[in-house]
């Protein structure tokens, strides 16, 4: 049970990051390779405020999530005016020099041997309301003229311009967004495990969350949020395999790649009507199939 | 004073002069028709005039607005659409989504309301939709609202096309080829569709056309393009027999 609720919790909270990066990279098109050093800051900067200045615990995450955003602001800046292939470029640097800070400045986050001390303040209750708000958060941005703007600009930018969408603002929009979440996130990740280091939140990270988007499906929030479930609870449940943890996303990324390039999901989407639509497709083909029996 | 002025505009790709000295004054109702061979430098007047990428020299000016330099984004917001040679609707939208788009840029909530149903959401979720479905009837596509365009045919989105760039409210419409790929029925109807809208909604009509029956019979004035210069300017009889637009059409006679 203990195990079960030390799985879920971690689920769930990775599911808020990569509800993050489901609308950086699957809505607007961008791909981070930096996204972890914002959730490196979320936890650090939220830890720091609450161990050594002594805040209270929601203060000192508005706090962390704010400080997140502002950095946030600063390296986007740049980032959404660059063509699409400089960005990972862009953020992988900043990930990597954001990872290489926390372990230099030893005196306020503890180096490379980590930063302890920190009170278990989050639930499994807090992870799985955090993650389903956040999810329902992203679900709200994509069908607002915001996610619109996002996915159009993602296939034709010129056409996007064209219509009167101004293509660096709403991709700052989106970035923001994304870093909020994944500070957030990291947030509730530091006072779950009570103490954090700086290896944790380097490119491979940023990478797993990209996997695990394209794997549900990056054109589907539903997808990504299943992928996220899926993926980052198989190497959990499997401790056994920890060590082939990447042969095994290897092997699911290329299994999807072949079979299924577009993720798990494709781009459907968990609403009324489409379950709806679903169930019918499925009712109609199975009488179809009982139908041509009878037939026979 | 003309809704839309180009004054000698100018514009080079290296070596390439893709306009020399292009010049034009569109008022409201007018339909333009721009025609010329291929690489005459059509399209990029359509670029400089949208704001794709500014021009070399000379200037353009928007219902008394000077949009020579202005970013590609705000020049359609002061009144400006376009449709696209080859058809650019977003993929991964449906047709509402895509006309939506179009309005999306004027739509009047703020990030609070993209991530939690706030009442003026609902409200200017509703007014997009309400325009969109008008526009849609406009260009006959009213029943298609939760198609994905790439499973439609050629023509019909053309038409969603042209429902999106009249959801920009524009006052200036830029047709690039909108009869490009389409059968002659098809072009029948957009040559309908076109002369209705320019009656109905008022605008000055740009035209690029390579079939010279479709903007023979629609337009008012008929600039010829070859080259990159302006070789002939005048109503569609006019520029029937001028001797330079036959000789750029055919070929010289020996």
């Amino acid at each position: 049970m203990a195990l079960l609720t030390n799985v879920l919790t971690q689920v769930f909270i990775t599911l808020i990051s990569v509800a993050g990066v489901y609308v950086l990279t699957g809505l607007t098109g961008m791909f981070s390779l930096g996204q972890a050093a914002f959730m490196a800051i979320g936890s650090y900067a939220s830890g720091i405020f609450v161990v050594k200045l002594g805040m209270p615990l929601v203060p000192a995450i508005i706090l962390a999530v704010l400080l997140a955003v502002v950095v946030g602001y600063l390296i986007g800046y740049p980032v959404v005016r660059l063509r699409r292939d400089y960005i990972s470029l862009v953020t992988l640097g900043f990930g990597e020099a954001i990872a290489a800070l926390l372990t230099r400045m030893t005196s306020l986050t503890g180096g490379a041997s980590g930063f302890t001390g920190i009170p278990r303040r989050t639930t499994l209750a807090i992870a799985a309301v955090s993650a389903i708000l956040a999810v329902a958060l992203v679900a709200f941005f994509k069908s607002s003229k915001y996610g619109r703007q996002c996915i159009a600009l993602r296939g034709d930018e010129l056409a996007a311009k064209a219509m009167g969408i101004n293509v660096i603002r709403v991709k700052m929009t989106a970035f923001l967004l994304s870093v909020a979440l994944t500070a957030y996130s990291g947030c509730l990740y530091a006072f779950y495990m009570t103490y954090v280091d700086p290896n944790g939140f380097d490119w491979k990270k940023s990478a797993d969350w990209v996997i695990m988007v394209f794997f549900g499906g990056v054109n589907s929030l539903t997808g990504s949020t299943l992928g996220a479930f899926i993926l980052s609870a198989l190497p959990q449940v499997l401790r056994g395999l920890q060590n082939y943890r990447y042969v095994i996303y290897a092997v699911l990324v290329l299994l999807i790649i072949n079979f299924k390039p577009s993720g798990l999901l494709g781009e459907w989407e968990l609403t009324p009507r489409n379950i709806k639509r679903t169930w019918n497709g499925l009712r109609a083909k199975l009488s179809g199939k009982a139908g041509k029996k009878e037939g026979h | 004073m003309a809704l839309l002025e180009v004054n000698h505009i100018y514009k080079s790709f290296g070596g390439v002069k893709a306009i020399q000295d292009f010049s034009i004054q569109a008022n409201a109702g007018e339909i333009h028709g721009i025609i010329g061979p291929n690489g005459a430098g059509k399209t990029t007047i359509f670029n400089v005039i949208s704001g794709v990428y500014p021009a070399d020299q000379g200037t353009v000016v928007l219902d008394g607005k000077d949009i020579t330099k202005m970013e590609q984004y705000k020049i359609t917001r002061l009144g400006l659409g376009r449709t696209f040679q080859n058809i650019r609707l977003f993929k991964g939208l449906t047709v509402e989504e895509n006309v939506m788009c179009a309005f999306d840029p004027q739509s009047k909530y703020t990030v609070l309301g993209g991530l939690l149903p706030t009442p003026k959401r609902f409200a200017e979720e509703k007014r997009g939709r309400e325009l969109c479905r008008k526009y849609l009837q406009v260009v006959g596509m009213q029943d298609y609202l939760n198609e994905r365009p790439e499973n439609l045919s050629y023509g019909m989105q053309r038409r969603i096309e042209i429902a999106r760039a009249l959801m920009c409210e524009p006052k200036v419409l830029l047709l690039d080829e909108p009869a490009a790929g389409l059968n002659p029925t098809e072009v029948g109807e957009l040559t309908e569709l076109i002369r209705r809208i320019s009656k109905e909604i008022g605008f000055a009509i740009l035209l690029i056309e390579h079939r010279l029956e479709l903007v023979m019979s629609i337009s008012h004035i008929i600039h010829v393009q070859n080259f990159g210069k302006t070789i002939a300017v005048g109503t569609p009889a006019e520029v029937q027999h001028n001797p330079e637009v036959i000789e750029a059409y055919l070929g010289k006679e020996e």
